[in-house]
């Protein structure tokens, strides 16, 4: 608060005392009043006046800069009033009460709204739960049939299951760290246990899987690991090129293959044969402490204007609409669970030749420390 | 045959995986009654135990640990929950395995035959032999005429899937099912790649049309 700012709020009372002092002056003058006298009351007064002002001023000033204080160290800024002492004038007493009354309401609410929310949670973990089982007996039933049925209603349940995966992890997301455990965890084992776990997906797609340099060690969730991976996955088995003879036979001197090359990446697989699709999956360590994972495809690519928004909740973007049933929501719990478990997440993507997702992993190298 | 319990609260995926393990020549025992497990297990003396850990009254983990007081049959968790925690508290409890819900048939297969070979220590022929072919899977070899020669390990894998159903028709998306399963992640054109090699491979061997295709229905050996 500047004192320019304090002044201009005691303007109205300022100018009074101007007034009542010129009225009183000019009464003592015409009842017969020296002007000497009257110049030193005057004087006098003013002194007095502004010396009151200074030190109101600075009282106002540091009991403000403490209630500041207290208000930055609050992590829940709508306890204010909870932790403020209270005010000794009537008028600010009256105030004070008000504002608390109103604060305590807000702050009602929000513990409300937090207690749907974390019923609503364990609800839709309960109900997640619940659902395995179904899905489990009716896996069983159908692995009887024919082959062809079989087949199809397995397609049928594993988009099921992929959709309930995907509601578990939304609701865990609320508060991660409840069932999230960082430990070192092999990479390759990763990988082959997610593509385990959306094998009838992927598989069913018609896609190939290839996979390079995986056996090292990293520090994460498996879980948590496994579902970004999956999703990954699962949109690159989603969004494959149609490919036809020689339609893409330049394909490994483009622009998106150069350009990916250029991020370590090793291209001589992912592009060996050009007629099929292919996910290849490839890590390679930076320094002692860091591992890029890339998972890359020759799908249809992602329009270079969407992919700042492909992490946004809900976004599907014109390829999701074009192929329809896109939820938005892969990508977005991707980068959320990233974010927490410490993972880097980009994408690059050039339409019609492809989309590379390169995740960096915090992994010490252990051999580097004992040869 | 080994003997395989059973405990899951849930009748639908009880009935089936019973069922299941029955055409696959097991002898599966199902729990019905929750009350006296560890009673049932002592009478019954399974070789190995499919363990589900939400149990009513009772639950998973507790029940595992007391077993292992007195027992070493070995231990495939069952679970719904698929945490970390979860899993790693299951496995220190003294499980041997830990399998999600809704798991895949053909995975779930596989543990259970690795865990019982393990535990029985039988090792299986490292060779089959059907019409003049010996397929040797140790040295990933087949051997016919005198003449042997090296396989990759896709056409080791699709071979070994054939003999295997020796007589019976493979179809195109069986074999890949096989493959996939040996972690042979490939698709449709790569399949027909391999098949190709494998075929050339064994013309040299003199046994030119091993492998017959049957249109529109897939391969027969």
């Amino acid at each position: 608060m500047a004192f320019r700012e304090f002044l201009s709020d005691r303007m109205g009372k300022t100018i009074l005392e101007i007034l009542i002092m010129t009225l009183t002056s000019v009464i003592l003058f015409t009842t017969g009043t020296q002007s000497g006298v009257i110049a030193l009351l005057i004087i006098l007064i003013c002194l007095i006046r502004i010396t009151s002002l200074l030190v109101s001023f600075f009282i106002c000033r540091s009991h403000l800069n403490e209630l500041e204080r207290i208000m930055s160290g609050l992590d829940r800024k709508y306890l204010f009033t909870e932790c403020t002492p209270p005010p000794k004038t009537l008028y600010e007493r009256k105030l004070f009460a008000l504002m608390r009354h109103s604060c305590k309401s807000m702050t009602e609410s929000v513990s409300d709204a937090e207690s749907a929310i974390h019923e609503y949670r364990e609800y839709v973990e309960s109900w997640v739960h619940e659902i395995k089982s179904p899905i489990t007996a009716a896996k069983l039933i159908c692995h009887d049939m024919n082959p062809e049925t079989r087949r199809r209603l397995s397609q049928e349940l594993a988009r099921i299951e992929a959709h309930v995966e995907r509601a578990l992890f939304y609701a865990r997301m609320e508060n991660p760290e409840r069932d999230c455990i960082i430990r070192e965890c092999n990479l390759e084992e990763i990988v082959s246990k997610t593509i385990e776990t959306y094998r009838t997906l992927l598989m069913q797609s018609n896609i190939r899987i290839e996979t390079d340099n995986l056996n090292h060690q990293i520090y994460t969730d498996e879980k948590w690991t496994c579902f970004i991976l999956g999703q990954l996955m699962q949109n690159a088995a989603r969004y494959q090129n149609e490919f036809c003879s020689n339609e893409h036979s330049s394909f490994k001197h483009s622009s998106f293959a150069r350009f990916v090359s250029h991020t370590r990446m090793n291209t001589e697989n992912l592009y060996a044969s050009n007629d099929t699709s292919v996910i290849s999956i490839s890590a390679e360590r930076i320094g002692k402490d860091r591992l890029i994972l890339d998972v890359s495809d020759n799908g249809i690519g992602i329009p270079s204007h969407e992919l700042p928004r492909v992490f946004d909740r809900g976004f599907t973007g014109s390829n999701g609409r074009a192929k329809g049933g896109s939820t938005g929501m892969g990508l977005y719990l991707c980068r959320k669970l990233a974010d927490f478990l410490d993972i880097d997440i980009q994408i690059i993507s050039a339409e019609n030749e492809g989309t590379c997702v390169t995740l960096t992993f915090p992994a010490r190298d252990l051999s580097i420390e004992n040869p | 045959m080994p003997k395989i319990m059973i405990i899951e609260d849930d009748r639908a995926v009880r009935e089936e995986l019973t069922l299941l393990l029955k055409n696959e020549g097991y002898i599966p025992i199902p729990v019905t009654s929750f009350q006296d497990i560890v009673q049932q297990i002592k009478e019954d003396d399974p070789d190995l135990i499919l363990l589900d850990l939400g149990l009513p009254g009772q639950d998973g983990l507790s029940l595992c640990a007391e077993l292992r007081r007195d027992s070493n049959t070995p231990i495939i968790f069952v679970t719904s929950r698929n945490s970390t925690a979860d899993e790693l508290l299951a496995l220190s409890m003294g499980g041997d395995d830990y399998i999600c819900k809704p798991y895949n048939i053909p995975l779930l297969l596989t543990r259970i035959k690795v865990i019982l070979r393990r535990s029985s220590l039988k090792a299986e022929p490292d060779y089959t032999e059907i019409n003049g072919l010996r397929l040797n899977l140790a040295k990933g070899t087949v051997t016919a005429n005198n003449m042997t020669i090296c396989l990759t390990r896709n056409e080791i894998q699709i071979l070994a899937h054939l003999m295997a159903h020796a007589g019976e028709i493979v179809s195109r998306a069986d074999l890949i099912e096989s493959l996939w399963n040996s972690k042979i992640y490939i698709d449709d054109n790569t399949l027909s790649v391999n098949i190709t090699r494998l075929r050339n491979k064994l013309d040299e061997l003199g046994l030119a049309d091993y492998i017959k295709t049957r249109r529109g229905l897939g391969y027969q050996i």
